[in-house]
This record gives structure tokens, C-alpha cells and sequence, in this order.
């Protein structure tokens, strides 16, 4: 048994989702990691209410059909483990396209992860008719000057601020089109999804969009890997 | 020449990004069978979206049974929704297998669930985009063999031309013997007919293109099919029985689905066959004998195959589970070993009794929903003519315990239309809903809030049935029914619901006819109809003008009764339950006189026991 945190019983486990499972929406991805740590035999929590669901917090959702380096998800245990031996009891229980690459214990009480990490990077491939990086970050200043995307979601009307949501986007030219190296910021009001940016600026959807790495940022920004939280540091609590 | 064997998942890739809910096609998922040598390949196809068909019993059952076959592999098949239906189409994709993304055209066997009468034109659909030759007779030497089954199999004939063979009964022992003749005569050089004939002599299997229909003054004008002669093809093709549900795999579920499906949870079929004798049920009556999967094997299967999908609700599957000789013992046990696990256990139908009152609430969670109850017709009489064995005491003492038990909302069963139905049955049904509700209020104080949800459905003859004779109700007079039941209902807590009318007619039509309605089935789908249980995609003025063109009035052929001595489009097949029987049930309806259980009681003379050479499994004492 590795030396654990004396109240250590919150696994913070990072994934990821890549291949043909990038098309999995967010409540997939959730019903499919639940399902791996009871296949897992792990001792997870329920919760006490009707329906004992197990208690699990993820990071905040992932666009349809974009793939990720670093998902993240908390898992509340009943009583601590070895957390390589439960690694490696998960990915032999989970679908290797969204398999768990590395875990933590943590103490109980941290900050809920959806909130906590805010800040992520992208990196997305356009591949567009007359848009190469020159162009693009042109028409990426025409909409930044407008302030605001409004797009429709299904049948709903929706506007995004940039200001605070588009942290960054540096283009280059790749032999296949544009890549982009994007950062978007969560917001109480919404986030910014690559799709949503480029579709804004150059009018068509991109041919590969991945989440690179999520960050949480703190006041003085600095960036902290949600693998790395200093413990205790935060009073923010998640339960 | 058989389409070649290829992945062709790089041609559905980049439409996944443009179609709702992507995950219908991913396939992956965790308990798939991944490896596909063969070399016999089998594709069986729920012709409905991946959601509705995957979480199909039947189909896991037969998955797994073909797929532990040496050198047999099976894989899966839905049809795509219409978005990517449509982009399939411009594009010239054909259906894929989900395992391996190969053509389905590529593949030796092709095999069609029947879940339902309306999914015929999902049928034509199924085939037309696979690139298979929509009539059997048509097809190439090389071509699939396209067979069917499943529990709309009884009355094919109106699909009958679309299949090579079509599979009766209980499947998971009878697909691997049709998969292994196709084989040994592909093997041999055999041609598509020897093969066929070949097929015609396994127990359960029938092959249309061995039967002629004959239309004479004995039949309805449908007619009714006889072997070709020559093709030693059996006059009345019996069902297929496995004898004893033990000695099948009970943990025959092993694909966790991605996305969400219409029943996402782990199921253990425990017991096949119901007794109880409802005159309208085509289940009741086709799946006989009754056969118990003892608990000593429900309860590891359940633990185990929750174990092995990570699951967290596992459905006790079958047609009448709360009639199971072990039902407590089981549903006691498993909630003492799951609860703790956060995994629910679950019953799909509930016995209108205390006893089932009990088991609802021993599966289901602290807090209480609803319970549903089918007591299927307003009035003693009607209960009785339909040989539903409840009494409205029966009703009253099921609702009570409900709402001491803390239940609140109550859902009931009807069916409108039963035959001899008056107008007095009908008024009965919002006078017992309101009777369920008063009694709630007596129990729970006369400002609780209860309600009562009335779902009224369009009964529509089934083939195989004492009411296989019956007309179905016009659609005028359905809507007079429907009006009728509405103005009766005084109670704020009652709300009535009713199933479309012009779905049922087609239901009802298709239920009737003989192989002469594959012309109405295509010249419907030529028109643009599938998804017809869809209520969003059902086009009702295009099967008018289908059935316009093939020259028949819907309510015509959905109302007509049969005469009882008359030579049905169905009767050259059986599942045991004699026709002397059915007559005789029907006569007893007519007089209101109900026949007993015979699980409970003596035999009712069904005929299922002597002529499968089969009988009732109960493991210990129904009461």
C-alpha cells in the first residue's frame, strides 16, 4: 500500500477520449466511466438518497465529436487503496479509447472539479477554402472587435462574450490547412467551443478539434494541472 | 456476385459529426464480440435505431449462441435514423455490420427481428439500403440468406416474399442449425433451392417460397398457404421449444451501450410462457409452455453478469415475472446482495394483487413513483369474456396496499374495442379510475395528492389468439369511444391517454392480411413510410394512397371478422396451442366464462404439451 493522506478517500483520475469514442456526448462518457469502476470492483461511495447513485464528480463536458489528453473525473471512495492497483484494475475495465492514464488520492474535501477547472487548450485543424493563419487571425479580429458570437444551439438563440472566454488562439499554417492553439475560460455565462469560434470566423466546422489540457487558475494566474493541487490550499469546499 | 467482406467504417466516420447522436454507430462497445473470422458470418438486424433494438433480449440470446459456434461469427445491425439514412444514400453506403463495418450484403446470413407489425416498412428499408434483392425469389445463388423470427413472426405472410426462411418459435438452438445448413450446403455445391428445402426440414423453420396461397370458398379472402408439391415442405410448420429454460445460457447480455437505451440495464430472462390465458394475448398463447429458470440460476447470473457490464439495474425479464414459483426468494435475495452496491433490481409487469403490490415495493426505491396495473377492461363481464382473472376487489385491495405502501400515482391498462364490448365496459373504465382515486384519498386523506392515469389502447386481433376471428373497431367509432370515455371523467386526478387510432388500423391490417399485403407494405414504403411506430415519422394519408393503389380499404380489411371455420393466412403454422382450442376459448369469451391457469390448476387442454412434447417447468408452488 503506498503512504496515503490520512483522510485520503477521493481518487482524482485523468483520461482520455480519443478515436471513434470522441463522438460520445458528456452524459455517455459518464454513464461509461460509472460503469467501468463497478466492472472495476472499486469501493466507491453512493449517496444516501433514493436512488444511491455513486458519487463521482467530472470535469466540465466535452463537445461532441472533439477528443481529449485530459479528461478528468473525482471519485469518492468508501475506504482508501492502492492507487496503481486500482489504476490498473481501471483501464482493464475501461474501453481503451477512454482509458484512465493516471490517478491521486486526494483528501476528501477539495474543491468540485467542474468549477475548479476553468481554462482549457485546444488544438484544432481547419481546413478551409482561402483561410490559411494570415487570414484567419484577420477574421478572428473582425469577430473579437464585435464582441460577442451569437449562434443557434438547436432551436435556441445563444451568445457568447469573448472577452473573458477567449483567453488565446494562435494560428499556423499545417500542410493540410490551419492549426489552431486555442484557450477558452469557463464562465458563469457559458464557454466558448472551438466549433462555435471557427464556425464564426471562417465559416465551417473544423476537421479535428482535441482538448489538450485542462488548467485551474488561480487569482494571480497561475495554472494549476488538476493533478498537481496543492492540498488544503483552497477554501472552496465540493461537498 | 456477393458483395466483398471490407471495414468500410472510414465511409460513416466523417458523417458522425453531422448526424444526431453519433454514438448508433460507433459500435466498440464493452462485451462485443471482437473477434469475426468466421468463416460462416451471420448479421442479425433490429430493423429499428440502435437504442430500441440493442437492449432486445432475443437478439442478445441468439448474439451470444452463434457467436461461441465454432467457426461461426455474428454481428449486429440497426437501421441508421433518417438523417443518416439520407446521407448513406448520397453517397451510396451501404448498411454496415456494426462489428466489423463490413457491407451487410457481404454477409451468409442476414436475420430480421419481428418485434412488431409496424416495423414492416422498416423492413424494406433495412434490405433495400443493405443492397440485398428485396424478393427472395429474386435473389442471386450468392446472395444472403435473409431469414426471420422473433414474436411477430406468426402471422409473416404480408413480409413473407422478403425472406429466404422464416424462424418459429424458440430461436437460440434453431439458428444454429439453419446457420449450420446453410453452411454444409454452401460447403457441398448445394443450389439456393436445395438449401432452401433443406432449411424447410428443420424443426421451426419455414420457407415461403415452398407454399403457394390458395383463396377458395374455405378460406377468407386472403387465403391460406399448402406445400408446393415436391418441395416435402410440411403442411403446418410447428414451432421450435427448448423444453427446459435451465439448460440455456442464463447470462446471455454481455454489451454495455454507450449511449442511452430504452431499457439500459441488465436483464435475466427467468422464466418463458404465461398461462394465465388471456384471450387477446398473442405472448400468452404463443410462448407456451411455461418454463421457470429456477433462482438457484437467476441469482448468480444476475451477480455475475453485473459483474462482468458494471450495470447498476438489473430487470428480471419475462412475460409475467411476479408469477414465478421463486419470485420472493429471488427478489429478496437479490435486494439483500445489491442494494448495499447501489444496483436496483427491477420487475417489468406487475401482478394485479397484493402480492404484486408487495414486490413493487420490495424492488423499487424508498421513494415511491407510481405502479402500473393492466386490468385491460372496464367491467366484470369484459374481464371475464377476455379471461383477465382480476375482479374489481382484486383491483381495490391491489390500490390500497399500493397507497398504504406510500405509492401516490397509479397507471391503468385498457384496451377499447374487445369483442362484445358496449358502452357500459367503456364507462366502467374512468368509473373504476375514479374508484382507484377515492380509495387513495381514504387512505391518504382527502386532500392528498393522488392521480390516476388511464392509457387506453386500440385492441387489435393477433393472429394465434381466441380473437384471431374478431374485427377490429372503425376508426369512427373509435373516436366515438374515445369521446365518450372523456366526458365520463369527472376527477381532476384522472387523465386519459389513447394510442393513435391510424397506427392501430395499420397494426390491425397488417395482423390480418395474408401474403397478398406485401404489395400494400411496399407500395406504402415506396411513399416514403418507415419508422411507423415513430409517431413523428408515421404518414398515414401515404399508407391511404398505398392501400388506394393495391385496391383495398384499410378499415375494410382491419374490421372484417372471420368466419370461425374458415381456413386462416396463417394457419400452416402453429406454436403448439391447437386451433379446436382457440375455437373453443373464443366460444367460452362469447359466454363471459373464464378458463383457469394451468400452472395453478388442472390442464386446460391447450394442446401446447402433447404436440411439442413438451410441459410446464415450475420449479416450486404457484399460488
Amino acid at each position: 500500500m503506498s503512504s496515503l493522506p490520512p483522510n485520503a478517500c477521493r481518487m482524482r483520475v485523468r483520461y482520455i477520449k480519443d478515436g471513434r469514442l470522441a463522438y460520445l456526448g458528456h452524459l455517455e462518457v459518464m454513464e461509461t466511466v460509472m460503469r467501468s469502476i463497478r466492472r472495476a470492483h472499486l469501493p466507491f461511495e453512493v449517496s444516501n438518497g433514493f436512488a444511491h447513485r455513486m458519487r463521482i464528480q467530472f470535469s466540465q463536458a466535452l463537445p461532441v465529436g472533439a477528443a481529449s489528453r485530459g479528461e478528468y473525473y473525482d471519485l469518492l471512495l468508501a475506504e482508501p487503496l492502492d492507487v496503481q492497483e486500482a489504476l490498473g484494475l481501471l483501464r482493464e475495465s475501461t474501453p481503451a479509447s477512454i482509458a484512465p492514464q493516471e490517478a491521486r488520492l486526494l483528501p476528501r474535501r477539495v474543491p468540485a472539479l467542474e468549477a475548479w477547472v476553468g481554462l482549457s487548450c485546444w488544438s484544432v485543424d481547419v481546413v478551409a477554402p482561402g483561410v490559411d493563419a494570415a487570414t484567419f487571425d484577420q477574421k478572428l479580429e473582425d469577430v473579437r472587435e464585435r464582441g460577442a458570437i451569437e449562434y443557434m444551439r438547436g432551436q435556441k438563440p445563444k451568445r457568447i462574450e469573448l472577452a473573458r472566454t477567449l483567453v488565446s488562439c494562435k494560428a499556423k499554417d499545417t500542410d493540410q490547412g490551419t492549426r489552431l492553439l486555442l484557450q477558452t475560460r469557463s464562465t458563469e455565462r457559458g464557454s466558448l467551443r472551438p466549433a462555435i469560434l471557427v464556425n464564426a470566423v471562417c465559416g465551417c466546422t473544423p476537421l479535428r478539434v482535441c482538448r489538450d489540457a485542462q488548467w485551474h487558475e488561480e487569482p494571480d494566474d497561475t495554472l494549476v494541472d488538476p493533478m498537481q493541487i496543492t492540498l488544503g490550499a483552497n477554501p472552496e469546499r465540493s461537498e | 456476385m456477393r458483395t466483398p467482406r471490407k471495414d468500410c467504417f472510414h465511409r460513416i466516420e466523417p458523417l458522425l459529426g453531422k448526424v444526431e447522436k453519433p454514438s448508433r454507430y460507433l459500435n466498440h462497445e464493452w462485451g462485443a464480440w471482437e473477434e469475426q473470422e468466421g468463416p460462416f458470418h451471420a448479421c442479425l438486424i433490429y430493423p429499428d435505431v440502435y437504442e430500441v433494438g440493442q437492449p432486445n433480449l432475443g437478439l442478445s440470446i441468439l448474439y451470444e449462441e452463434l457467436n461461441e459456434q465454432e467457426g461461426f461469427s455474428c454481428e449486429r445491425a440497426y437501421l441508421p435514423w433518417v438523417d443518416m439514412i439520407g446521407l448513406m444514400r448520397e453517397r451510396n453506403i451501404p448498411l454496415l455490420s456494426l462489428e466489423t463495418s463490413s457491407p451487410v450484403a457481404s454477409f451468409d446470413l442476414v436475420g430480421i427481428t419481428l418485434a412488431h407489425e409496424l416495423v414492416c416498412t422498416n423492413v424494406v428499408e433495412t434490405l433495400d439500403l443493405a443492397g440485398i434483392t428485396l424478393l427472395a425469389e429474386e435473389r442471386d445463388e450468392d446472395e444472403p440468406f435473409v431469414v426471420a423470427g422473433g414474436p411477430s413472426a406468426w402471422n409473416c405472410e404480408p413480409l413473407a416474399p422478403m425472406f429466404d426462411a422464416v424462424q418459429l418459435g424458440d430461436g437460440e438452438r434453431s439458428l444454429v442449425a439453419m446457420s449450420r445448413c446453410i453452411r454444409d450446403g454452401r460447403a457441398k455445391g448445394l443450389s439456393r433451392s436445395q438449401i432452401l428445402e433443406r432449411l424447410a426440414g428443420l424443426a421451426g423453420v419455414y420457407v415461403p417460397s415452398l407454399y403457394d396461397v390458395v383463396v377458395d370458398k374455405t378460406s377468407t379472402r386472403w387465403g391460406y398457404a399448402v406445400p408446393k408439391k415436391g418441395s416435402g415442405a410440411p403442411e403446418v410448420v410447428l414451432k421450435h421449444c427448448v423444453p427446459d429454460l435451465s439448460s440455456t445460457n442464463p447470462v446471455a447480455q454481455h454489451i454495455v451501450p454507450y449511449m442511452g437505451v430504452v431499457q439500459d440495464r441488465f436483464a435475466v430472462e427467468v422464466l418463458r410462457g404465461c398461462a394465465r390465458g388471456c384471450r387477446f394475448c398473442q405472448a400468452g398463447m404463443t410462448y407456451r409452455p411455461v418454463r421457470e429458470r429456477p433462482a438457484s440460476q437467476v441469482i448468480p447470473a444476475v451477480e455475475e453478469g453485473l459483474e462482468a457490464s458494471g450495470f447498476d439495474e438489473c430487470s428480471l425479464t419475462s412475460l409475467s415475472t411476479t408469477d414465478h414459483s421463486e419470485c420472493e426468494l429471488i427478489v429478496r435475495t437479490l435486494k439483500g446482495k445489491l442494494s448495499e452496491r447501489g444496483v436496483r433490481v427491477s420487475i417489468p409487469s406487475q401482478r394485479l394483487d397484493s402480492f404484486g403490490v408487495e414486490m413493487a415495493s420490495l424492488v423499487g426505491s424508498s421513494r415511491k413513483t407510481g405502479l402500473t396495473f393492466a386490468p385491460e377492461a372496464g367491467s366484470q363481464r369484459l374481464r371475464d369474456v377476455i379471461n383477465k382473472n382480476v375482479t374489481e376487489d382484486d383491483l381495490m385491495r391491489a390500490a390500497r396496499n399500493a397507497f398504504r405502501n406510500g405509492y401516490r400515482r397509479m397507471k391503468l391498462y385498457f384496451m377499447m374495442g374487445l369483442p362484445t364490448e358496449q358502452d357500459e365496459d367503456l364507462l366502467g373504465i374512468p368509473r373504476l379510475a375514479e374508484q382507484v382515486i377515492k380509495v387513495g384519498r381514504e387512505e391518504l386523506g382527502p386532500r392528498a395528492k393522488v392521480s390516476v392515469s388511464l392509457s387506453v389502447a386500440v385492441f387489435v386481433p393477433k393472429c394465434h389468439t381466441p380473437f384471431q376471428w374478431a374485427g377490429q373497431l372503425p376508426l369512427a367509432e373509435v373516436q366515438r369511444r374515445q369521446q365518450l370515455m372523456l366526458h365520463a371523467a369527472s376527477d381532476r386526478a384522472l387523465r386519459i391517454t389513447y394510442h393513435g387510432s391510424w397506427p392501430s388500423l395499420i397494426e390491425g391490417v397488417l395482423s390480418k392480411m395474408g401474403r397478398s399485403g406485401f404489395d400494400l407494405v411496399l407500395a406504402a414504403w415506396k411513399r416514403g413510410c418507415r419508422f411507423d411506430a415513430w409517431a413523428d415519422q408515421f404518414d398515414f394519408p401515404a399508407w391511404q394512397e398505398a392501400a388506394a393503389e393495391v385496391g383495398i380499404d384499410l378499415e375494410d380489411v382491419a374490421c372484417e371478422q372471420f368466419d370461425l371455420q374458415a381456413r386462416l393466412p396463417w394457419d400452416h403454422t402453429s406454436p403448439g396451442v391447437s386451433k379446436g382450442y382457440l375455437q373453443r376459448e373464443w366460444r367460452r369469451a362469447m359466454q363471459a366464462e373464464v378458463t383457469h391457469d394451468c400452472t395453478m390448476d388442472t390442464c386446460t387442454g391447450c394442446g401446447v404439451c402433447p404436440n411439442l412434447g413438451v410441459a410446464n417447468v415450475v420449479v416450486g408452488d404457484r399460488t
